[in-house]
Parts: structure tokens; sequence; C-alpha cells
């Protein structure tokens, strides 16, 4: 009974870390049609924002809930406003453009802070479960992750902003001609989803320390999800962190990490085969 | 024979060649009052955590021995390179030293992959390369000598202490790559030696950073003490996991691994106190020599150089031992100096008395089982004079004069 709670502990702990990984970029991506390449830096931003305000005495959770988002959304608004405005539409160009912008990012920080390990350590102790004892950190961790998804899908779907930027990205001259400003919307967009990736480079800094070249670690984790997922924006990312997610826990606990890692990969491939454009596909009709 | 003409050329260019080669390679230190020693390490990149503070310990001898007035009356110049933590750059960087540089001895590459590249290149020029790192052991190559403790003389002593103190149940976690694999097998010899058993061996690829999966496993199988030889920086999240989840106080972590990067001065203590590692050296040593040793450190790197461990320490013990068989054979000469380094160079340093171990080209040495607490490195037990490991009698350059290849050992 004990392992079993600890298992399925397990698996969920791998769909949010999925999930908070991918929400950023989901927003971004598929908002917006941008391939962002520098999402695991604005990760890596975000940690590193945890861990240098941590040091510099500010409370870890506002380094983590607050100090973070807005600084990584602070660097997503120079990005936008540099380089990803001149570039909608052109898939390829900002394909490179936020690969470079990765780069830059990488180069920068190893170049102030050192090509070493940085980190906090978790908060919270831990939940003893019979014989096993699980990190408190790690069940906040689900718990806001559930929030994340749960509010943007809120935002989205039931409030003014959320109409608007979703006409935006839907038919940009229709709700150009209905007097929204698109350019405001996308940046706007672009800025949110920056800073949510810099929340969650912020949530794992505690569990994973940081290090310049992280977000390579999650990039490619985090773009399989969300295209796997496909065009429902939330929805579709969070069904294929669902189905990806366990696969790997249970693959990683009963098999070797290797064949865990390699199932998520070989099973992304397979959904893409079946469903080019993505789980959401089953029920948004391929739209 | 009939001697043609065009023969007759061809081979007495090739001779000459061969002898302006030849006074090159004994001439370039015979005429000139300085000889040059090579230090190729990763001074950027990812793995200069390691190659940064064993650069430093290979200047801390040079001055130290140029200090006492150099060596057969030439100071010592050591001639610094970059590996860049890039593979290509070890091959590229030996023949520099070799043909270039006409240095007399190359040491560093410490990762495993860099050793490789290496190794081949100066085996082929006929410079002797000084392997400082500790390493997984079965090395035995005439033209490299190991300095450091080869697989046996950590992994022994320490599974040996930590079966009779822990426990007889071991859970084995490691990187994916062959030194980890290599040091897997020991475990098992070494549960079979001393009655214990390995519950399981999990090896994660190096990016891995979410070990929520691997810590339930451990927890499943109730071990009495985790073997971690995780390596890197992602591998460290998998401290941090323990810890938040609660593991530190209860299943001990015993590493061979941990600290060769400094993790203990990452990492909080909170994730670390209690973790148990063997070296040949730590800086917490207390011993009269390593008081000296320390304070020439300071003096080339200042008060907050950093920290030296087991795995650095090499840089300086390798330099040291070099010199001892240089004077030995009152040469600068391949043959010389390696023939001296046969014949049991007994050195006595920060981390006690190491001896040259003539058949195995490997070194004898004491090893230092510790534990840290608050950051703080303190001894346990002292194992002394560890020699290497023969393989059976397999690991011997008198024997096999041409063996290149590693030996693996056997359960």
């Amino acid at each position: 009974m004990d392992s079993f709670v600890i298992l399925c502990f397990a698996v969920v702990n791998s769909v949010a870390l999925l999930a908070l990984i991918s929400l950023g970029l989901a927003v971004i991506f598929g908002m917006m049609r941008v391939i962002n390449f520098a999402h695991g830096e604005f990760i890596m931003l975000g940690g590193y924002a945890t861990v240098i305000a941590n040091h510099c005495g500010v409370n870890l959770w506002l380094s983590m809930l607050v100090v973070a988002p807005m600084f990584v959304a602070l660097i997503g608004a120079v990005a936008e406003r540099l380089i990803v405005r001149r570039l909608y539409g052109h898939l390829v160009t900002t394909m490179l453009a936020t690969w470079g912008l990765s780069l830059f990012l990488i180069g920068a920080v190893t170049a102030i802070f050192g090509n070493t390990t940085m980190g906090v350590s978790a908060p919270l102790g831990n939940i003893p479960i019979g014989a096993y004892s699980i990190g408190a950190y790690q069940l906040f961790l689900i718990g806001i992750t559930a929030l994340l998804v749960v509010s943007s899908l809120l935002a989205l779907h039931w409030t003014k902003y959320g109409l608007i930027a979703r006409a935006a990205m839907q038919n940009s001259e229709m709700a150009a001609t209905l007097g929204i400003n698109c350019d405001r919307v996308y940046a706007v967009t672009f800025i949110v989803g920056a800073a949510i990736s810099g929340l969650a480079g912020a949530l794992l800094a505690p569990i994973s320390g940081v290090l310049p070249h992280m977000g390579a670690a999650y990039v490619a984790r985090a773009f399989v999800t969300v295209i796997s997922g496909g065009g429902a924006l939330i929805t579709g990312f969070l069904s294929a962190a669902t189905i990806l997610g366990p696969v790997e826990a249970l693959l990683s606990y009963f098999a070797t990490p290797v064949v865990g890692q390699a199932s998520l990969l070989l099973l992304a491939v397979i959904i893409l085969r079946l469903l080019p454009t993505g789980v959401s596909s089953l029920w948004t009709g391929g739209r | 024979m009939k001697l043609s003409r065009r023969s007759f050329l061809g081979t007495s260019a090739a001779l000459s060649a061969a002898s302006i080669a030849g006074s090159f390679a004994g001439g370039a230190w015979a005429a000139s009052d300085t000889v040059a020693i090579a230090s190729l390490h990763d001074l950027s990149g990812a793995l200069d955590i390691y190659g940064v503070p064993s650069n430093l310990c290979m200047k801390v001898a040079v001055e130290e021995i140029n200090a006492a007035g150099g060596l057969l009356g030439k100071k010592v110049e050591l001639k610094v390179y970059d590996g860049q933590s890039d593979i290509n750059k070890y091959p590229q960087y030996a023949q520099k030293a070799a043909l270039n540089d006409r240095v007399v001895m190359v040491q560093g590459a410490l990762s495993g992959a860099a050793r490789e590249a290496t190794r081949p290149v100066l085996r082929k020029y006929k410079i002797p390369f000084i392997y400082g790192s500790f390493y997984e052991g079965g090395l035995c190559e005439k033209n490299t000598f190991c300095v450091n403790t080869g697989g046996n003389q950590q992994v022994v002593p320490l599974l040996e202490w930590s079966f009779k103190n822990l426990g007889k149940k071991l859970y084995y976690i490691a990187s994916d790559y062959n030194a980890p694999r290599n040091f897997g097998i020991w475990n098992h010899v070494m549960a079979k030696r001393e009655g214990g058993q390995v519950l399981a061996d999990d090896y994660y690829p190096l990016d891995v950073t979410d070990f929520t999966a691997a810590i339930a496993k451990i927890q499943a199988a109730k071990p009495d003490v985790v073997h971690s030889c995780l390596v890197g920086g992602p591998a460290m999240s998998f401290y941090r996991q323990w810890a938040a989840a609660g593991m530190l106080k209860k299943i001990p972590i015993i590493s061979i691994v941990f600290a060769a990067g400094n993790e203990h001065e990452v990492l909080a203590p909170e994730e670390t106190d209690g973790v148990i590692v063997a070296y040949n050296y730590f800086q917490e040593l207390d011993t009269p020599k390593n008081k000296e040793f320390l304070a020439k450190v300071e003096a080339v790197a200042g008060k907050n150089h950093p920290y030296i461990n087991g795995e650095v320490f090499g840089g300086y013990s390798g330099v040291m031992l070099w010199a001892e068989a240089v004077k030995r054979a009152g040469s600068f000469e391949r043959e010389a100096v390696l023939a001296a380094l046969e014949s049991s160079i007994r050195w006595e340093g920060p981390a006690g008395v190491m001896t040259t171990d003539g058949p195995t080209h490997n070194t004898t040495q004491d090893v230092h089982i510790i534990k840290v607490e608050n950051r703080v490195w303190s001894l346990i037990e002292k194992k002394e004079q560890i020699p290497p490991d023969t393989y059976g009698g397999k690991c011997n350059v008198f024997t096999n004069p041409n063996q290149t290849d590693f030996l693996m050992p056997q359960i």
C-alpha cells in the first residue's frame, strides 16, 4: 500500500514536471506559433534569479514567486521588442533568432556566474508515508502546477483579455478591424509566456540546482509535450503530459531510467504518426 | 644488393631526417637551462571545476621544485594548455606539447575520455604521461604512470568498511558511462568477498535532473546503504531530492566521486551532512606536511583558493613523484625516468607515503575514509599503504610491455 502511494506520487510528479516546464512554451508556441528556442534559457534565468535573490537575503518564497517571474518577464519584454516582434509569421527565422538568443543567454550567464552549479535547498521538510517519505516541497510543486494550469485555462476562456488574445491569434486582421491592437496583444502574450517559464525555473531551482546550460535538459521535453498535445492550447499539452509522464515514470521505476526516457520519445513519435496534429485533434477535429 | 642512386638518396634522406628529429628531441632540453613539462587540463567549460585546481596543484609543485634549485641544475617550466572541456583539443595539444614545445612529461587529461584521447598521442611521440586523477583502475601501460588511486584502491577499502559498519545490503545508483559501470563491477566483487548483497545497479543518463522515481525505487528496496557514483552538475539534483524526501538521515550514502567536483560546497550542509567518501587526500588532513603544502597553495593562489580534494591533489603528487624519478635517474630521458619510476620511488607528501609500483605502473598509497559535516570533512578511518590491483597478474608492464588496453575486474 505504502509503496503504491509512493509510486503514484512519482507518476503524478512526472506529469506535473512535464506540465510545469511546458506551460510557458505552450502559451508562446501554441498561441503565437513562435518557436521559442530560448525557452530552456528562460527557465534557467528563472532559476538563477531565485538563487541570486535568495543569496542576497530575499525570502525564498518571494524570490521564487515574485522576483523570478518578474525578472524573466522583463527579459522576455526586451527580447520581444528587439527580436521576436520583427519576425512574426516567419517560422524558420524566429527559430534561428531565438536559438541565437538561447546561445547568447547561456554565454552571458556563464560569463557572469561561471560554469558551476548553484542552488538553494528545498524548503518544507518531508512527509512520512508508512515506511517511506516524500518531499513536501514536491507536493507543493504539484499543487502549484495544477493551480497554474487551471488559472491559465480560466484566464483564456473566461476573461476579456483571454477573449481578445484568442481573437488576435485566430484572425489578426479581423481583430485589428475591430479595434484590437494586435502588436500589443502579441507582446503581452510573449511576456506572460516568459514569466511562466521563469516561474517554472524558479520552482525547479530548489530540487535541481541551476547551471548555465540546464535549459537543454528541459527544452526538448517541453517541445515534445507541446507538439504532441497539438492545437488545443492548455488541454492539449496537459493531455500529452498526462500520457507521456506516467509512461516515463513507470518504466523508470520498473525497468531502467534509460528505457523510461526512450519510451517517452518513442511514444511521442507514435502519437504524432497516428494523430499528426496532436492528441487534442481527437476533440477539436484537427483544427 | 644493387644500390641504385634513387634508393640511396631516399635512404640517406630518411636517415638524416631521423637524425635531425632525434637531435631535436634530445637536444631541446640538453642545451637550454630550462626543461618544460606540460599541464593539459580543462581550464574553461563544464569540467573546469576539476581542471583549474589540478593545474594549480601542478603549479605549486613546479614552484616548490624551482625554489629548491630546480632539477638536475635546470629550472622547470610549466607549459599550460586549456583543453576547454573539448575532447578534440586533447590530441591537438598533446601533439603540440610533444613536437613544438618539446616537453619531457605531460600531466592532466583528467576525464576518462580526455585520457583516452591523449594516451595514444603521447605513446606515439614517446613522451611519458602522468595521470593524476583517480580512476576505475586497470590501466597498465608502459608510457603512462597513474599516481592517484585506481578502482580497487578506493572502492575496496570503502566497501569493506561499509559492509562491516553500515550493513550488508547495498544499492548502487550511478551515471551511465564507462567508469561508473566499471566501479559497479567492483560492488559485486566486494559483495561476494564480504558476504554482502547488491540490491540494484541503476544507471542514469548524465542529463537527468528528476530523481523522484529513483528515490521511490530505493525506498522500496530498503537498502542499508546507498552507493552513489553520480557525476556532474545535473546529477547533484539527486542529493537535493534525497534530502528533501528526508532520506539523508535514514539511509547513509557512500561514494567515491562525491566531492571531486566539490559538491559539498555547492550543495547546502543539510543536503550533504553524513555522506561518506574515500580519497587518498582531503584538505582538512591534519599533518605537518599538509600544513606546509596548503601554505604553498595559498602563496600561489591566495586565501580563497579552490578546495583541494583527492581528485585534483594528483596534480601535485604527480609532479613530485616524477621529480623524484628524474633525480634518481639523473636524466630527463623517457627510458631512464620510466625505469626510475618502476624502481619503487618513495615520496612522503601531504597525503602520507606514496610508492610507485613498477609492474602495474600505478601507485601504492594511503586512503582515508572521511565524512562530511557542515561542509567540513573529518577522518573516520585511515587505510594504510594500499597497493594497486594486479588484475590476477595481467597488469604487468614487464611481462606485457605492449599492453595498452584496459583491464576489467572479474567477479
